[in-house]
């Protein structure tokens, strides 16, 4: 039942989202826009401009193209309704006080002291979107998220008679986000079918690719089988049931029947760990024994009678006897 | 896939399909306000300023001032040029990092704009408190004031709009204060003319005040000089709402020394200083006047606790013999 609501609602959303993406690419055409134009404006001036909050769109992304005859110089510039307002404050000029699109003007002409702006407008650093040149200018820019105010002023002494505006507007790539949007419509519509339908893409990991075969023997015990004993035994399949939903990860209850319980394999016991042996007692280290002390072994000389020197050990000095020898000097070397 | 994991990807597919497309839509918003300059553009302003005044100062000619300063900063400035002119001392550039410590940039519905920032200066120790004015669309940046502060001064924080901009002040507005900042302005100017006025005027004696008083004082000893001392506070412009519920005001005032001098006196000063470049040979036997241009800050805590200057700058700008 719930699944058969969000399918409803995914298709309903992906209908109205296809429909949308459909009209907006059939509304805007392959280069996202909707021109119209050259439109004339009558005015023997030096300043159109629109009034503030005429321009009321955000996001929209516009081409405008103003053209005067004779390649007289012109500009065109969109800037801060604040900044273009000061600019032309007290300046004689046609204004814009309402548009519709695709093209529907109302004019107003206001009188100033001044026939034109007070500085070449090019030399303005507040412009967010500008351009000047000979015969026409064009600008293109996306309407920011601020008021802002259109303005075509000619540049010099020349006044903008004969003034044509071109104008396009539309989104930017809008006609493929209008092709997105069907397709992205298209695959809600299709998910939400499948949805309703209960298709496998749907459903869990878990109930996806499992098959499980139960043989029913004459005793009407179930014995599960694997898919290769299903092949080898030659199996008639009689019945296919499609497990809709396994809410949880406990063990399986057959439909009908009695119940079968499903003893989980009993899981060796892990032996409890051993506890720590208890460790031997280190003994304490022997406390360092006094080293002996080494003493010198006894050197026996004897000197012969040319006055040399002979080493004696002390069995070698035993052997000559005592007449032989008289110990004449002791001497301690340490 | 699991059921979960399909309807994720579902969702996040149409999340950034849709993130992804910049709806057009219209203003709801019908205000004409804009914000006084980006940070590029106050980064362009004091670039410019920068090198325009270092032109200046290698040139030791004030002219290329007039194109990134204005008002009583470009008066005092191009005294002091003039100054180092006559004695044709020049100044040194400033090469280092400029070190913008705050900027804040309001919102205007209409010209003229302006933008405030705090400028440190480590070798003196002190910080500028500096506004830059748009006077139109046509004109560019312009430096109208920069009083200046020791370092350690604690500068009131500003309280700022949910767009993060600091909040303007209308000039004559008092709600919260105890005075609006033009009436501080007035009130300084009035007590700074008449020290005794200062019970009466509202504000507090502070150290602005008590330094143009002793140098009043000093004039007014001259032996036999007959020294005359007046004030008036400019039409004040900008005024930022502080977080408690005060101001931060810029006043600009203007002070006039008259000194009349006997035949058998003489007042002269000392060498390199602005008021003898002004006056080389000093004043004797006649009436001569010099003009100063003072910029203080004055706060105006919310309340009704008494306005105080905590930053200054000034100078002499004119003088007239005779």
């Amino acid at each position: 039942m719930r699944r058969s609501i969000l399918g409803w609602a995914l298709t309903v959303l992906g209908l109205c989202v296809a429909l949308l993406g459909l009209a907006l690419a059939v509304f805007l055409g392959p280069d996202g826009r909707r021109t119209t134009g050259p439109h004339e404006i009558e005015t023997d001036g030096s300043v159109v401009v629109t009034a503030p909050r005429v321009i009321r769109w955000v996001d929209v992304q516009v081409d405008i193209l103003v053209e005067v005859p004779v390649k007289k110089p012109i500009f065109v510039g969109l800037g801060n309704t604040v900044d273009v307002e000061n600019l032309v404050d007290d300046v004689r000029r046609v204004e814009v006080t309402r548009f519709a699109a695709p093209w529907k003007l109302t004019t107003v002409d206001r009188e100033g002291e001044r026939p034109t702006v007070q500085a070449a407008p090019t030399s303005l650093d507040w412009w967010l979107a500008d351009a000047a040149g000979l015969g026409g200018a064009s600008i293109s820019t996306t309407l920011p998220d601020e008021p802002v105010s259109l303005a075509i002023t000619s540049i010099g002494s020349s006044n903008l008679s004969g003034l044509k505006v071109s104008l396009a507007y539309g989104i930017k790539g809008g006609f493929l986000k209008g092709l997105g949007l069907l397709l992205m419509g298209i695959g809600a519509v299709l998910g939400g079918r499948m949805l309703r339908r209960g298709d496998p893409a749907f459903r869990d990991d878990d109930a996806d690719d499992e098959i499980v075969y139960v043989y029913v023997d004459d005793d009407g015990v179930e014995h599960q089988l694997t898919e290769a004993e299903v092949a080898a035994g030659g199996f008639d399949v009689v019945e296919e049931e499609d497990v809709v939903e396994i809410e949880d990860d406990g063990p399986p209850v057959a439909d009908d029947g009695p119940d079968l319980e499903v003893e989980a394999e009993s899981e060796p016991q892990i032996e409890p760990e051993p506890q720590n042996e208890s460790e031997p007692q280190i003994e304490p280290e022997p406390q360092n024994e006094p080293e002996p002390r080494i003493g010198s072994a006894p050197t026996y000389v004897w000197i012969d009678d040319d006055g040399v020197e002979h080493e004696l050990t002390e069995a070698e000095l035993a052997e000559l006897g005592d007449d032989e020898y008289e110990i004449v000097d002791e001497e301690d070397d340490r | 896939m699991s059921r979960r994991l399909t309807a994720a990807l579902t969702a996040g597919a149409l999340v950034v399909g849709l993130a992804g497309c910049a709806v057009p839509h219209r203003r709801g918003d019908g205000r004409i306000e804009k914000v006084a300059a980006t940070r590029e553009q106050v980064t362009a302003i004091y670039e410019r300023y920068r090198e325009v005044r270092n032109a200046a100062v290698e040139l030791l000619d004030p002219t290329p001032l007039s194109t990134v300063e204005t008002g009583p900063v470009l008066a005092v400035d191009t005294g002091s040029f003039e100054v180092s002119q006559k004695l044709k001392r020049s100044g040194e550039e400033d090469k280092g990092p400029i070190d913008v410590t705050r900027v804040e940039t309001p919102r205007f519905s209409t010209y003229p704009l302006w933008i405030f920032a705090v400028v440190r200066d480590s070798e003196r120790d002190i910080q500028r408190l500096q506004i830059f004015e748009r006077a139109r669309a046509v004109d560019p940046w312009l430096l109208v004031a920069t009083p200046e502060a020791l370092a350690s001064t604690k500068i009131p924080a500003l309280r700022h709009n949910g767009g993060g901009q600091a909040i303007v002040v209308k000039p004559s507005d008092r709600r919260g204060m105890a005075m609006s900042a033009q009436d501080a302005a007035d009130a300084y100017a009035r007590v700074l003319t008449d020290p005794t006025a200062v019970a009466d005027a509202g504000i507090t004696e502070d150290a602005f005040i008590r330094q143009m008083a002793d140098v009043a004082t000093k004039n007014g000893l001259l032996d036999g000089v007959q020294f005359e001392q007046s004030w008036a506070a400019e039409k004040v412009e900008q005024v930022l709402r502080t977080s408690d519920g005060g101001a931060l005001a810029f006043v600009t005032l203007l002070r006039r020394d008259r000194y009349t001098v006997p035949l058998d006196r003489k007042i002269t000063w000392p060498e390199g200083s602005p008021q003898q470049a002004l006056l080389e040979d000093g004043i004797q036997g006649s009436t001569a006047t010099l003009n100063y241009y003072h910029q203080i800050v004055v706060y105006l805590p919310g309340g009704t606790a008494k306005p105080r200057a905590i930053a200054q700058f000034g100078g002499v700008v004119q003088g007239e013999a005779g």
